[in-house]
């Protein structure tokens, strides 16, 4: 199972001894989700970070706003203070004016005029509020008041007081700064205006819209002491704080802002929830990925299986197999193929026609038969014959089954062929026709013997019995004593009887013969051409094999049956196709085609006669040749007997028909023969 | 019993034609014959014979005319039965064939049989053969018969006959024979006429001679 992974392989081979063999894989499962948790873990957790840097970040940024508020806002009650007094220099209208401004400003509690001496010559408290210096009267050297108008006498310039509490008279108080604002006049120091804050209002006034809704924001003493407060948001667990400093001139204040954070969510945002879910997702896909390679793993397994168990067929059939393509290039051959023609593969691949393994002589035939083939032409199915030449020379005859490649889209790539080598089959059926040639001779000769025996035993009893009447007869006419008896006369008279009886018994015998020839007309039967030519082409093909004749044959259409002893016909055209073969057995002729034809002869009414005809393409007959070609015993063959178209012609002439041959140009020689078509006046 | 001179010939064929044919050519040339239509009736007569023919030993010289060819028995089997019983000895075997049948004939020739006829050329020619053979036969037949009487006179012989015959072909003298005998001479010589009579000799020379015949 491991071994679907080859990486697994080499840790399991480095590795291996760590793991108990069996559990191996389930570990690697183990390791794999535990980093895939650690790394979801990893994410979430720097997710939060990240929010809680935002948050922080934003908060620092508020600070930073907010301060900036606070000091343009603290700019602008000076401008506006500044106003009042270059406005209104009258001490009555300007007491009226602070009173409409002190209502404007929430934040401020109390407006005072003091002279240079710092003496306090007018003041104005809120109106929104009881006043602020009620239990605790305000003297003139307020300590905060003195140093700030000191800072804004040096500058010229709003100078403010540090904090300071101021108890009220609710037993509460509250957290107070003054600004200090000199008075000049044409240049001169006239006295100096104080406008006394509340931090706690001017927090809420500036800032209480905009910041104090999500925080809490306090002014603190650099030791963290809370001096005024607003917005108090109390849920959260998380504190985050920033504190940014207000310099005024004179002062400098801390503005703290908190902001409370409930605890965050399991997936604080949909960054992490993304992560997470991605995260999943590229589990499953990891398990799914995994399935695919194993079933992939296993469907390549099966392929490789199945590869290999088509080499090992291909390369373990004896059958040749040959794939061309329609150019006619060889495209594929297997290791029996190579073997039956003595070439390596690489030496036929690519190869285009004429192919090394065709022998010289037959290369043009080959040819036409592949431009047939290429052509598109679908060979018999049962295949056909051919014969290749090995690499050494020799002749190997091979049956050639080919169909047409055709590839997955239903188009035809090429042509596989498949090789069976009969050589072997072809010199094992030579063998046993020679074989059984020579045996049908041999029965032949014994026949022939035995009846030429029986034939003479017949026939020398009697002729013995006559011989020794006459050899008697004449003793007894030698005899001189013995001549002129009675006796004599009696023997000599039985001994002619004798004589003339057994002459007539060798007549018999003679008969008897003649009957046993006639007897075979009663073997005549009605066939069709048809099955005369099918009954001998086998033995045909079989020769025209050996001497690479083509077997063409022509049959017209509705052809009567024959009246003939098929055996003797078939004989015969058996003889006439043999000698016509051996008539084109030389090497120049070429090329080499018997045809055998039958069609209707010259008829009359009464008889329908079929002529037969066996058309060589040899070098013909010589006028010499010709005219003793029928007789007995004459051949132009080493082994012939000079049997054969002599007893052709007389077994067609027996049948009532006639034999006769005739050049057929432009070369060759045509053996014609006729025969009866049955009598259709005796058979139905 | 003396051989006859009425010698006969045997005709063995299956052909009624023949055997008549053949028979009638011989009685031309004054040749009596005897005819048989197979090889087993030929047999059967012999069977009915006197013992001595069938030991091959015959009254009267005789030839067999045989034809090779002939349903049941052929010629050839009988030939092999009358060699065996020493018969064809006697009377010798001439083979009627035909062309096919020659190679057959001649090898016969060579185990024993006195000649072959060719059919159907059976004519004058044949019978000279056959009157050599009815010859021939005449003499074997008187050559066995002088020696089946000598065979008998020696059986007539006594047992010291025999003895002091054997020492006298021997060539020893008498005197030495009485020696060997434990006998007296005189014995010796009347034994020894005795044999000379019996045996029908007159010096011990011809009857060593006629005892190395047999």
């Amino acid at each position: 199972m491991l071994h679907r992974w080859p990486w697994m392989n080499r840790l399991v081979e480095r590795w291996g001894f760590l793991w108990p063999f069996r559990d191996r894989r389930l570990y690697l499962w183990v390791a794999l989700v535990g980093l895939v948790t650690a790394v979801l873990i990893t994410l979430v957790w720097l997710a939060g970070r990240y929010e809680a840097s935002q948050v922080q970040a934003t908060l620092e940024r508020d600070t930073g706003d907010a301060v900036n508020d606070l000091r343009s806002g603290l700019m602008r009650d000076a401008q506006e203070l500044q106003a009042l007094h270059t406005q209104h220099p009258d001490a009555h209208t300007r007491l009226s004016e602070s009173v409409a401004l002190l209502r404007e400003h929430r934040a401020w509690l109390r407006i005072e005029w003091r002279d240079i001496a710092m003496h306090i010559q007018a003041a104005a408290d809120s109106p929104l509020r009881s006043p602020t210096f009620e239990k605790t009267p305000r003297s003139n050297a307020h300590n905060e008041v003195v140093q700030a108008c000191q800072r804004a006498r040096r500058s010229t310039g709003p100078a403010y007081s540090s904090s300071y509490f101021v108890p009220l008279a609710n037993g509460l108080g509250i957290e107070v700064m003054d600004v200090c604002l000199p008075v000049m006049r044409n240049g001169e120091l006239q006295g100096f205006s104080v406008v006394t804050y509340s931090l706690q209002e001017i927090m809420n006034e500036r800032l209480g819209q905009t910041f104090a809704r999500r925080n809490e924001i306090s002014f603190t003493e650099p030791d963290g002491t809370r001096l005024a407060i607003i917005g108090q948001h109390g849920r959260g667990v998380r504190i985050f704080s920033a504190q940014q400093l207000l310099d005024l001139p004179g002062v400098t204040l801390v503005l703290r802002m908190e902001g409370r954070r409930g605890a965050p969510d399991l997936f604080p945002n949909v960054l992490t929830a993304l992560v997470t879910a991605m995260s999943i997702a590229l589990v499953s896909v990891l398990v799914l990925l995994v399935k695919d390679s194993r079933r992939r793993l296993r469907a390549e397994r099966d392929l490789a299986d199945a590869l290999a168990f088509r080499k090992a067929m291909e390369d373990s059939l004896v059958t040749g197999l040959r794939a061309r393509d329609l150019q006619g290039r060889i495209t594929y051959v297997n290791p029996a193929f190579c073997q039956m023609v003595g070439f390596e593969a690489a030496e036929l691949l690519g190869q285009k026609t004429p192919m090394p393994y065709w022998p010289p002589e037959m290369v043009d035939e080959y040819k036409q038969r592949q431009a047939i083939r290429l052509a598109g032409n679908a060979p018999p199915r049962e295949g056909y014959e051919s014969v290749f030449m090995r690499k050494d020379g020799s002749l190997i005859s091979v049956l050639i089954i080919e169909a047409p490649l055709i590839n997955v889209l239903g188009e035809q790539t090429g042509w596989m062929s498949a090789f069976l080598d009969i050589t072997e089959q072809r010199r094992v059926e030579e063998m046993s026709r020679s074989t059984q040639e020579r045996l049908q001779a041999t029965a032949r000769l014994a026949t022939v013997g035995e009846m030429a025996s029986l034939l003479s035993h017949e026939l020398n009893q009697p002729l013995a019995a006559i011989a020794s009447y006459a050899a008697g007869s004449l003793n007894l006419l030698q005899s001189p004593q013995a001549s002129a008896s009675r006796q004599t006369w009696a023997d000599l008279q039985t001994a002619l009887e004798r004589i003339a009886q057994q002459a007539g018994r060798a007549g018999k015998v003679i008969n008897s013969v003649h009957d046993f020839v006639r007897r075979r007309e009663q073997d005549r039967e009605a066939v069709s051409p048809q099955a005369l030519i099918d009954a001998i082409m086998p033995l045909v093909q079989l020769q025209a094999r050996k001497l690479q004749v083509q077997i063409s044959t022509r049959l017209d259409d509705k052809l009567p049956q024959v009246w003939c002893d098929r055996t003797m016909v078939e004989q015969v055209l058996l003889n006439l196709a043999r000698n016509g073969m051996q008539a084109m057995d030389a090497p120049e002729c070429r090329p080499r085609m018997l045809q055998i034809q039958v069609r209707r002869a010259a008829s009359n009414e009464n008889k329908q006669w079929v002529e037969f005809a066996v058309i060589d393409g040899g070098s013909g007959i010589s006028p010499d040749v010709a005219s003793q070609l029928f007789n007995p015993f004459f051949t132009t063959k080493t082994e012939g007997m000079g049997l054969g178209l002599s007893l052709c012609r007389t077994v067609i002439e027996q049948h009532g028909g006639h034999l006769a041959f005739e050049e057929h140009p432009p070369k060759g020689t045509a053996f014609r023969f006729t025969l009866p078509a049955p009598d259709t006046r005796t058979t139905h | 019993m003396q051989p006859t001179v009425n010698a006969t010939v045997f005709i063995v064929d299956d052909d009624a034609s023949v055997r008549e044919g053949m028979a009638w050519l011989l009685r031309s040339r004054h040749v009596v014959s005897e005819l048989f239509d197979s090889a087993d009736a030929f047999e059967a007569m012999l069977h009915a014979a006197p013992a001595a023919l069938q030991q091959g030993l015959p009254t009267q010289a005789g030839c067999v005319l045989l034809d090779v060819r002939m349903p049941g028995q052929s010629g050839l089997a009988l030939f092999e039965k009358l060699i065996a019983s020493g018969l064809a000895h006697a009377w010798p075997v001439i083979f009627l064939t035909g062309h096919a049948d020659v190679p057959t004939a001649v090898d016969t020739v060579k185990r024993g049989a006195f000649d072959f006829c060719e059919k159907p050329f059976s004519d004058n020619a044949l019978v000279d053969r056959v009157e050599q053979a009815l010859a021939l036969s005449q003499s074997r037949l008187s050559a066995r018969w002088v020696q089946v009487e000598r065979q008998s006179r020696i059986q007539e012989l006594t047992e010291r006959e025999r003895d002091v015959m054997r020492l006298v072909i021997e060539g020893l003298p008498n005197k030495l024979i009485a020696d060997q005998l434990d006998i007296s001479v005189r014995t010796v010589e009347v034994h020894r006429s005795r044999v000379f009579d019996k045996m029908n000799v007159k010096s011990a020379v011809e009857l060593a001679n006629l005892l190395r015949e047999m």
